[in-house]
């Protein structure tokens, strides 16, 4: 709509008072056609139509004041005026849902209760990993929150099975730890322990021993390997660790400095070492800081294994069953006692060719008479 | 006499300040283009050929002075309405609103109050400049003793600058810009106030909880139905009053659904924004399905023009948001 507004009548004259109309809305006027005439301080003035049109709106009645710079009528057929000086508002589309506006002050009513079950965070999260229902726990937490040892409570996965203690907890978290960071390679051999005197049936010593002197041919297997920092650290002395099994659990006591030791001193520490385990009551500094570590199952069942590596360690021997088996010796067949020898390696810190030489050192050393 | 058409919110606005003006000869409408030209968005057409100049002042380009004017015309019994023209502009007339306007009662014991009301556009999406396009309200929202208030449609906006004219307190009222034009909605003119410091619930929903104010609600208000197509229930929530907060509304949605996602086209921090996840943290944290999201605009000047879109949340981030707080948990 285009407003034509009360106009400069000269002289200075700022306001002019409304004599009579001679137009009315609807009406449809030319150019120069009178409008309306006004008083001014001075004189009647007459103020002609600025365009032709049709009025839409006359602004005043008869007797009124306006000043200059007011609308005085209005023309119909123009856009409609939505002002702004700058920027664009568009026009309403008629889709938006802020149209619908079945708005409710405040809240909705609602059944639910507002605040229906308090959790921590930490819980629901715990229940979520669990498949605990929520719904069905009562919280032990103030004004009834359900806390993480509820959810621990409501758990109903571990009634199914038996849930691990002690030792047998410390084997499962050692060995999933063990088996995400080393990469294992096992190779196996044979020790022929036909110049063994008959009778001398307990390798242990001689186990013990073949795997210092096989430190001493190949250090490369002696040592402490870190993953994280990529570092290795050679060790000075031979520290066995010793797989023990019992009732309990897996317990890996240490033999000290195999290297430096005699056969009646490995014995008589080995027999130490098992009864203090078999008691419980072995210290747990005997428990710590092997350098390389031994699974004696032949004791038990089974030929060939692949035991797992305790970083920082980065080999693990396993000896199997002796049994009496037929070889070729000297282009005859013959019947033998054979320990059968498994090495695991951390390919990470040791080659094919290190664990291929200690196998050797170690083997020959086991098939030595003494 | 009740009349029935539709309107858009500057319309309804329009007629507020006539009905308000009519009913009570102590408000006066004052700023830059408000008489004879109608206001740079109309909003004041008509009023200074019915109620004459004294009461709809034209004032000289000086935000300072209009806001002055006010506080004294509000101190001495006038309901002034002033009107800054955009939200840029406000600044200049700070000094008035938070040393005078919003303590005058809390000075004087009581003796005087400051029942004025500063109309201004707010926020952006009409391809203005920048200072004609920003949202700033946590500047105001911060003060002790102002009133914001940010309708979303022609209804909310008669109603609630009626009850901010009525209001024996200084009241800001931000009035959506890119609304102002776009929405139009059947208004009664029949004198009726909304009720302020209260929010009010455009959509029921037992899923999620959509919080947001102003042009923003629009968006959201289409996430919430682009994410019922998906099977996510929102309920939305328009804040309407920034401060002071009616937290309980908030705090019953979202202690019924357990999630909460709040939408506002300023900049990300410091914000109301962050004031309603303060508070429904530290009152609901126990009850949450997941964390409190926020989609908002940037930490920058609202840029021109051609990438001003690109800064104001749209229905995609809303929804991206909303599923990503399904997600948090299952329960």
């Amino acid at each position: 709509m285009k407003q034509f507004k009360l106009p400069d009548l000269g002289e200075g004259l700022q306001e002019a008072e409304i004599v009579e109309w001679h137009v009315k809305a609807g009406d449809e006027v030319a150019v120069d056609q009178l409008l309306v005439s006004v008083e001014t301080a001075k004189a009647i003035v007459e103020v002609p139509s600025p365009q032709a049109g049709v009025i839409s709106r006359c602004f005043g009645a008869s007797g009124d004041l306006l000043h200059v710079g007011e609308p005085l009528v209005e023309f119909e057929g123009e856009g409609e005026d939505s002002g702004t000086v700058v920027g664009n508002l568009g026009h309403a589309s008629g889709t938006s849902d802020l149209a619908a506006d079945d708005f409710i002050i405040g809240a909705a009513p609602s059944s639910r209760d507002a605040r229906p079950l308090p959790v921590m965070p930490a819980a629901r999260e715990l229940a979520r990993r669990l498949g605990v229902e929520l719904g069905q726990l009562e919280g032990s937490g103030p004004g009834g929150l359900v806390t993480v040892a509820d959810v621990q409570a409501a758990d109903t996965q571990p009634t199914a099975g038996e849930a691990l203690r002690s030792v047998r907890r410390t084997m499962a978290k050692n060995m999933s730890r063990a088996h995400a960071e080393v990469v294992p390679v096992t190779i196996v051999e044979d020790a022929d322990l036909h110049q063994w005197d008959a009778g001398a049936r307990d390798p242990m010593v001689r186990l013990a021993r073949a795997i210092a002197r096989a430190c001493q041919a190949e250090p490369a297997l002696n040592v402490g390997f870190d993953g994280a920092r990529l570092s290795i650290t050679r060790h000075q002395h031979i520290d066995l660790g010793v797989a023990v099994d019992t009732p309990d659990g897996l317990f890996v006591p240490v033999l000290r400095d195999v290297g430096n030791r005699d056969a009646e001193d490995l014995r008589q520490g080995l027999a130490r070492l098992r009864a203090d385990v078999l008691n419980r009551s072995i210290p747990p500094r005997e428990l710590m800081g092997a350098t390389i570590t031994l699974s004696n199952y032949g004791t038990l069942f089974g030929r060939y294994a692949s035991p797992v590596i305790m970083p920082p360690q980065v080999a693990i021997i396993g000896a199997g069953v002796i049994r009496e088996q037929a070889v070729a010796h000297q282009g005859q067949v013959a019947v033998h006692p054979i320990l059968p020898v498994s090495l695991t390696v951390d390919h990470r810190a040791v080659t094919g060719g290190e664990a291929a030489r200690f196998l050797k050192a170690l083997v020959e050393d086991l098939q030595a008479a003494e | 006499m009740a009349e029935r058409k539709p309107v858009c919110m500057v319309e309804a606005i329009n007629l507020a300040l006539h009905r308000a003006m009519a009913d009570d000869p102590d408000v006066v409408v004052l700023g830059e283009d408000v008489g004879p030209n109608g206001g740079v968005f109309r909003a004041t057409v008509g009023l200074h050929e019915r109620f004459g100049f004294r009461r709809v002042m034209d004032t000289p380009l000086a935000e300072t002075l209009i806001t002055g004017i006010a506080v004294g015309m509000a101190a001495q019994g006038l309901k002034p309405v002033a009107e800054i023209q955009f939200m840029g502009f406000i600044y200049a007339g700070m000094e008035h609103l938070v040393s005078h306007a919003s303590r005058l009662r809390s000075r004087t014991r009581g003796r005087l109050s400051c029942p004025m009301v500063m109309r201004t556009p707010h926020g952006g999406g009409i391809h203005a400049p920048e200072h004609h396009g920003e949202s700033t309200e946590a500047l105001l929202a911060h003060v002790p003793g102002l009133r914001v208030v940010v309708p979303s449609s022609p209804r909310r906006a008669y109603g609630l600058l009626l009850a901010a004219i009525a209001d024996p307190d200084p009241v800001i009222f931000l009035e959506p810009s890119r609304l102002y034009r776009s929405v139009q909605q059947v208004v009664e003119d029949d004198g009726q106030a909304l009720p302020l410091d209260t929010c009010f619930t455009l959509r029921e929903g037992k899923d999620l909880t959509l919080v947001s104010w102003g042009a923003a609600l629009k968006e959201t208000l289409e996430a919430a139905s682009r994410l019922a197509e998906e099977g996510i229930d929102c309920e939305v929530i328009d804040v309407a009053t920034l401060k002071p907060l009616d937290g309980d509304t908030i705090l019953a949605s979202v202690g019924k659904t357990g999630r909460c996602v709040i939408v506002h086209e300023a900049a990300r921090s410091y914000g109301p924004g962050a004031e309603i996840a303060a508070l429904v943290q530290e009152q609901l944290f126990y009850s949450l399905h997941a964390p409190v999201q926020r989609v908002t605009g940037f930490d920058c000047v609202i840029p021109y023009a051609r990438q001003e879109m690109a800064y104001l949340p749209d229905v995609d981030s809303i929804c991206e948001a909303g599923r990503q707080t399904m997600r948090g948990n299952d329960q």
